[in-house]
């Protein structure tokens, strides 16, 4: 009874290919993260004891409860460690192929290095370079397209938060240069 | 009807250009972020929090619940048209709306949606409406015993009601509690595990981390992930919203039953998720033709809807009264409202009325105003999705950044938050679950204080978890449900010699 | 020396004085929740700087209570030489570092004024003793040891609780609440016997007949004489020294900018505060919160903030609550 006139269609030319060779195995991920936890909590676990973590005469120390927390956490860590390493014997289950992996790390990489540019340069700069750099780079969309969505996006979060709503972003020396 | 005099008085304080505008806004802006992939319900309202900080609690938490319903809204855009669920719990709107979006009657399923959203979000509102007073009358009962029992029951029931793995829950809601405690112990006055560190000092603020967790994470694996899609566009005419409305009434079984379902789980936490496939299977179930379903019939976009809405709606009621969130939108606006300086809990209802009062009647005008406001511009929201995502990614990575450095005005925040979404997209793909962790992160520190101040209060005797009625009940449950699997394992003993001597009968 | 030239100067010829403005919107630390009485004071300034438009920028209060305080003196301190940021700080800037071993120093930051002093009460709820005798001969005949609530370990409350425990004999178990305002309701619910709250913090409740003020901690009454409740005024309630409890604290609010900023805006704050006390909204909310009103700056003031810092200092120790 409606009109379903146009179908919309987007298509991902970057799209990772189906085939691609397994990377590691969530198994051995799982692995490694356990270990992680068991060191995690094996540090917290010492910094609570240090901190006192015994029962007095009006109830729990401060670090009562976060060191048996610590045991929780190791314990369970551990119990799943067993349980990943008899698994890891029978099925190798992939957590991520290469072509995957190179995908993930074309988002995360520039994430990275957005982090690292708010520190010195000031949020806004660094967001422009962000999005500018990440369509024409890996979206491969045409630089003038690119430099104006950045351009735009970066403008419209600086009046909103700085200028309307007065939540201050980090700046850097371009802002200090306009006086802001 | 003391309940009638103060919803009318909370419309009062609503009824302002400021605020309605304020609700236009967050309702355009929830609606984008409901409809964006790889963003959602809780990453977008955290994200969207920091606009808020400066505005008095009354108005950032109707912007705010605004940008709830918006997301709400948008998501059932997806799920029909593109068949992509922006949420968990569009998955089951998507069995008919897809098939009904592929025969052409995209508009019929996309007014369906909206409007079971809309009265399952009014049934929630109703209940809110006439529970909240009763609320108040029992909130001095609440001393720190009976914080920590309510505290208690929540953990308990995410260890013995989960899914997942057990020591999975475990492993997520330890290290969660154990987050929580980082930086200064307000009962000792001491600091822990900030190995001297003057950032840790302030603690790991739990909405950064639901930001790297659900927002970084979000776009690291939707990238993973082919980004080809293929859906339909639709607009919505007049005549298409008149005749499905003019064919409402035929469905009141569906939608009431739907609305129940969706109340109950919205305030116990088993929410919306859960809500939703229930609403869906038990409407096919006592459907007289239940073939029929999945293949584009419009019950199965009211079933689902009714119950996802009316169980995120609801959820707000026991995060409004005792601070415990029933989903995880529910959390993040708990976050907001400890930003603003209110202290979530039975007293809001006593010492913030206008704040409670103001919340309530704008999910009534929220909800009218979003069902117009969508059944208006589905065309402009669908094209949305034709945005390339290496255009949209980085811009969500933007307002993440924004959003996890705005709420402390701190660098290391940021850091913080990238390495939560590193965790987030580790934990998602290895199975471990993530809605222990925020919980935990989010109620740690409370349910110990409340425990270390039960302590002081009782001189170090833990009978005081029996000590009244109320507390003891509260204790009593919270235990049962951990042991819930083993508990229910004795009952299905039960029941299949019980069901043995059914069959063979 | 040459800042005491400037400071004089702003404060006698405000208007001719064409110095340092802040061109961005200036932001208020409040170094507790929302709610207390630190964030209470920080909207009250708010309202009457732009009500009375005594500054061209906006103004942004902005809470950091974490870590019960500290995260805010970490934040202004790691916040050298920005003069856009002003921090309402109270006896925590002494007290947080002996305790918790913050690494803080309030000579660090730049002092702009001291605007009020508070006072602290006893309190009871209504259903309880009716008096400070029958309070502490309830306390002492009590099986088990009354409650006490108050704001925060190791801080003001707790120290108060100290003394009163070693002035009168009486056991209490102190219950540190995250706000003076949750430390306010659990005493109307029965929850603690008694607290120390501010008398802004209890003001509601008060006014609603749930709680009772037993003694306030001071050398003499309150000053403010017209009726809070149907029967009594602030000046009706009685100094413990009266009634035979001799324990006294008085608690200061104070602004200070962060270090390393320049003379000029250092006095521009100064002008700005001093034309604050000036405003009805100022005095109104002195009196509505019974707060003793003074304004010290400068020299004075430094003189002031050592002598304090001395006092409290002696108080911890003797409280033994500073970390060793």
């Amino acid at each position: 009874m409606s009109q379903t006139d146009l179908e919309i269609v987007v298509d991902d030319p970057t799209a990772p290919e189906d085939d691609s060779p397994s990377v590691v195995s969530s198994g051995t991920v799982e692995i490694f993260v356990c270990l992680l936890l068991l060191a995690l909590a094996a540090t917290l676990g010492y910094d609570n004891w240090r901190t006192g973590a015994s029962w007095d005469s009006t109830g729990p120390e401060p670090g009562y409860f976060p060191f048996y927390l610590s045991v929780i956490l190791g314990g369970s860590s551990l119990y799943g460690l067993i349980v990943a390493l008899v698994a890891h014997r029978k099925a190798a289950e992939t957590f991520v192929t290469r072509a995957q992996a190179r995908r993930v790390m074309a988002v995360f990489v520039p994430t990275l290095l957005f982090c690292l540019a708010t520190q010195f340069l000031g949020l806004y700069v660094a967001s422009f370079l962000l999005i500018a750099g990440f369509m024409r780079l890996v979206g491969k969309i045409a630089l003038w397209k690119s430099l104006l969505t950045a351009v735009v996006f970066t403008a419209i979060m600086f009046v909103t938060f700085d200028i309307a709503f007065d939540v201050i972003m980090p700046k850097g020396p371009l802002e200090a240069a306009f006086g802001y | 009807m003391e309940a009638f005099g103060l919803l009318l008085h909370g419309f009062a304080v609503l009824l302002t250009w400021k605020t309605l505008a304020l609700m236009m806004v967050g309702l355009v802006l929830g609606i984008f972020v409901g409809v964006l992939p790889g963003l959602g319900g809780p990453n977008g309202v955290a994200i969207l929090l920091p606009l808020t900080f400066t505005m008095d609690p009354t108005s950032a938490i109707v912007m705010l619940s605004c940008i709830y319903w918006g997301a709400l809204f948008g998501g059932a855009i997806t799920s029909i048209l593109f068949n992509i669920p922006g949420e968990a719990w569009s998955v089951a709107t998507t069995f008919d709306g897809y098939p009904m979006a592929q025969q052409g009657r995209a508009a019929e399923a996309l007014t369906a949606a909206f409007t079971s959203s809309f009265i399952g979000s009014l049934v929630a509102v109703l209940l809110i409406t006439f529970l909240a007073p009763m609320i108040s009358s029992f909130a001095l009962k609440f001393g720190p015993p009976e914080f920590f029992a309510v505290y208690l029951l929540t953990f308990c029931s995410f260890v013995g009601l989960g899914r997942e793995a057990k020591h999975k829950t475990v492993i997520s809601m330890s290290l969660g509690l154990l987050l929580a405690g980082v930086g200064m112990d307000t009962v000792s006055g001491q600091l822990r595990m900030t190995f001297g560190s003057s950032e840790l000092l302030r603690g790991i603020n739990f909405l950064v981390a639901v930001i790297g967790l659900f927002g970084i994470s979000e776009i690291l694996l939707t990238m993973e992930e082919r980004l080809a899609l293929r859906g339909h566009a639709a607009s919505i005419s007049l005549r298409v919203v008149l005749s499905v409305w003019k064919d409402l009434p035929k469905y009141w079984v569906t939608l009431l039953r739907s609305s129940v379902i969706g109340c109950w789980l919205g305030i116990t936490p088993g929410g919306a998720i859960a809500a939703s496939f229930m609403g869906y299977n038990l409407a096919k179930r006592f459907a007289k033709d239940p073939e029929s379903f999945g293949k584009g019939r419009i019950e199965g976009v009211f079933a689902p809807e009714t119950a996802a809405h009316a169980s995120g709606t609801a959820a707000l009621l026991p995060m409004l009264a005792l601070g415990i969130p029933g989903s995880g939108t529910a959390a993040i606006l708990l976050g907001g409202l400890m930003v603003w300086g209110l202290n979530p809990g039975p007293l809001l209802f006593v010492e913030h009325k206008d704040f409670v009062w103001g919340l309530i009647a704008s999910m009534y005008l929220g909800n009218v105003v979003g069902l117009v406001l969508v059944l208006t511009t589905v065309p402009i929201f669908a094209s949305i999705l034709r945005v390339p995502f290496a255009a949209v990614a980085p811009m969500i990575v933007v307002s993440c950044a924004i959003g996890a450095y705005a709420i402390q005005n701190a660098m290391f925040d940021i850091w913080l938050m990238l390495g939560f979404g590193v965790v987030g997209y580790v934990f998602k793909k290895i199975g471990i679950p993530l809605a222990p962790f925020t919980l935990a992160l989010v109620l740690g520190n409370r349910a110990e204080d409340a425990f270390r101040l039960s302590m002081i209060g009782s001189g170090g005797d833990l009978k005081v978890f029996w000590s009244n009625g109320l507390v003891g009940s509260i204790t009593t449950l919270a235990i049962v449900l951990l042991f819930w699997p083993i508990i229910e394992g004795l009952f299905a003993r039960v029941g299949w010699t019980q069901g043995t001597r059914a069959t063979s009968r | 020396m040459k800042a005491a030239v400037v400071l004089t100067a702003a404060l006698c010829s405000a208007p001719a004085f064409a110095g340092w403005e802040p061109t961005k919107p200036v932001e208020i630390v409040v170094a507790a929740g929302a709610g207390g009485a630190s964030d209470q004071m920080a909207r009250m300034m708010q309202a009457a700087i732009q009500k009375n438009n005594l500054m061209k920028q906006p103004i942004v209060v902005s809470l950091k209570g974490g870590a019960s305080g500290a995260e805010a003196l970490m934040y202004m301190k790691s916040s050298e030489a920005d003069p856009n940021k002003v921090l309402i700080a109270y006896s925590l800037i002494y007290m947080l570092p002996l305790s918790a071993k913050i690494p803080f120093n309030w000579r660090e930051l730049t002092p702009v004024s001291v605007i009020a002093l508070d006072q602290f009460v006893l309190w009871d709820n209504s259903a309880g003793p009716k008096t400070v005798k029958e309070f502490v001969a309830a306390a002492k005949a009590a099986s088990a040891p009354f409650k006490m609530g108050g704001t925060g370990s190791k801080r003001e409350d707790h120290v108060l609780t100290v003394f009163l425990e070693q002035k009168t004999g009486a056991k209490f178990s102190y219950l540190p609440y995250k706000s003076g305002g949750e430390a306010a309701t659990q005493l109307v619910g029965n929850h603690t016997e008694s607290n120390v709250n501010n008398p802004s913090e209890n003001l509601e409740v008060w006014r609603a007949g749930q709680v009772r003020p037993l003694c306030v901690f001071d050398k003499e009454r309150i000053s403010y004489t017209s009726k809070v409740t149907d029967t009594q005024s602030w000046a009706d309630i009685p100094t413990c020294k009266e009634e035979g409890v001799d324990v006294q604290y008085l608690m200061l609010r104070a602004t200070f900018l962060p270090g390393k900023v320049t003379a000029e805006q250092q006095a521009f704050y100064v002008d700005l505060f001093h034309k604050v006390t000036q405003t009805a909204e100022y005095k109104d909310y002195m009196e509505k919160q019974a707060l003793k009103p003074i304004f010290l700056t400068g020299k004075d003031m430094v003189q002031f903030l050592e002598e304090d810092d001395a006092v409290n200092k002696s108080l911890m120790t003797e409280a033994g609550f500073v970390a060793k």
